[in-house]
């Protein structure tokens, strides 16, 4: 998956969508969703920040290398679950948001997954169905002062393999938005197995 | 003095200075809520590489983030920057909370001199608050207008009405390189 998803051309604004993979893009995408949920849509900060960040991946958005955008994804043993999807005010109705849920979709796919899931604000179910989500059922439920609907979305299996406990295992341990190519530990194969704290066994024992 | 209001609904006003990385990103939350989501300023203009150069005061409503302030020492003078209160906590003297926190906190550490750059339309909020102009005249065009203000730490020893120290002659604030040293200054 190469991390420029929508490349710019001439004038265009230049789009890059990663996995946030440092504290300063996890920051990037605190920041955006303070801006947006405690900013705009007066949420609580106890509630925006519920506890979940540190089990989740996050998803950040750039618009000419300015933050725009964010998400966080969380995995269920069969689906993943798609939450807090923020773009900027400044960078509505640019078309952010399918590309975005898009990226998210193809990096769930190749994860292995087959089926996004996802609370929707009722005003958004239009455009959810749109993006190829259908309602799980009736149900409308309401928290943070806005009503919701539970979505889901069959992904379709990816065009390449999808990680199991048979994949080559230093394929397993890449960075994940870059399952194709290599990764750091794979650099540091050429150093061998040296053991350096071999031994240390008997000496460091519990007591 | 004006009295700052202790309780909201029944939910305690407190400040606290960040210690821990929790601390420090709810100050960056209200922060983001404020100036990125009401005032549209971009991400890397709010988060301009000082916030690790800084102490953050953060104050609460019971346990809620309801405001932030981030002060940089500097040898003559302490500099409050980037005060916000969350909208739904205006109205209830948050900020004065915020700024006495600031202002005690100066006085602890021997430092005399608090020194704000203030947008035009906030001048008399400040001068509410004590706080003077250093400078008649306001620096910087258009949007980035600023009015560099003062106020003595201690009341009883009100500045005097002296021509500003060389130290805090207003300049820009200098954009950073990637390494964290101003824009255009010799590498290495």
């Amino acid at each position: 998956m190469a991390v420029p998803q929508i490349a710019g051309i001439s004038n265009q604004p230049v789009v890059t969508i990663k996995l946030a993979s440092t504290s300063d893009e996890l920051m990037q995408c605190y920041a955006l969703r303070a801006a947006v949920y405690m900013g705009e849509q007066h949420c609580p900060y106890w509630e925006e920040f519920d506890g979940n960040d540190y089990t989740a991946s996050h998803l950040v958005l750039y618009v000419d290398g300015e933050p725009a955008a964010a998400m966080r994804l969380r995995w269920f043993a069969s689906f993943a679950k798609f939450e807090r999807a923020v773009i900027l005010k400044r960078y509505r109705s640019m078309g952010l948001f399918m590309p975005f849920v898009e990226w998210a979709k193809d990096f769930a796919r190749k994860k292995g997954y087959a089926k996004a899931y996802l609370h929707s604000q009722h005003r958004l179910w239009k455009i959810m169905e749109r993006g190829g989500f259908r309602k799980v059922d009736d149900r409308v439920f309401h928290f943070s002062d806005h009503e919701y609907g539970a979505f889901v979305c069959d992904l379709t299996s990816p065009d390449c393999e999808v990680p199991t406990i048979f994949t080559d295992p230093m394929l397993l341990n890449r960075p994940e938005d870059r399952l194709d190519m290599p990764g750091v530990l794979e650099q540091s194969m050429e150093r061998g197995a040296s053991n350096p704290h071999a031994g240390w066994n008997d000496d460091r024992r519990a007591n | 003095m004006n009295i700052l209001s202790q309780s909201i609904d029944g939910e305690a006003v407190t400040t606290k200075l960040a210690m821990r990385m929790e601390d420090s990103l709810q100050a960056f939350a209200v922060r983001a809520a404020c100036f990125m989501g009401e005032l549209d300023v971009p991400f890397s203009e709010e988060f301009d590489g000082h916030d690790f150069g800084a102490t953050h005061v953060i104050a609460y409503v019971g346990e809620e983030p309801a405001g932030a302030v981030r002060v940089r020492w500097f040898q003559s003078f302490a500099m409050l920057e980037r005060l916000a209160v969350i909208q739904r906590y205006r109205g209830h003297s948050i900020g004065q909370v915020l700024l006495e926190r600031c202002r005690k906190l100066a006085e602890g550490r021997g430092c005399n001199m608090l020194y704000v750059q203030a947008l035009p339309g906030d001048v008399s909020y400040w001068e509410k608050l004590g706080w003077r102009r250093l400078v008649p005249e306001e620096a910087g065009s258009g949007a980035k207008r600023i009015v560099a203000m003062i106020k003595a730490v201690d009341p009883s020893k009100p500045l005097p009405e002296v021509e500003a120290p060389e130290s805090v002659v207003l300049r820009p604030e200098p954009q950073l390189d990637s390494s964290g040293r101003p824009l255009g200054s010799a590498s290495n």
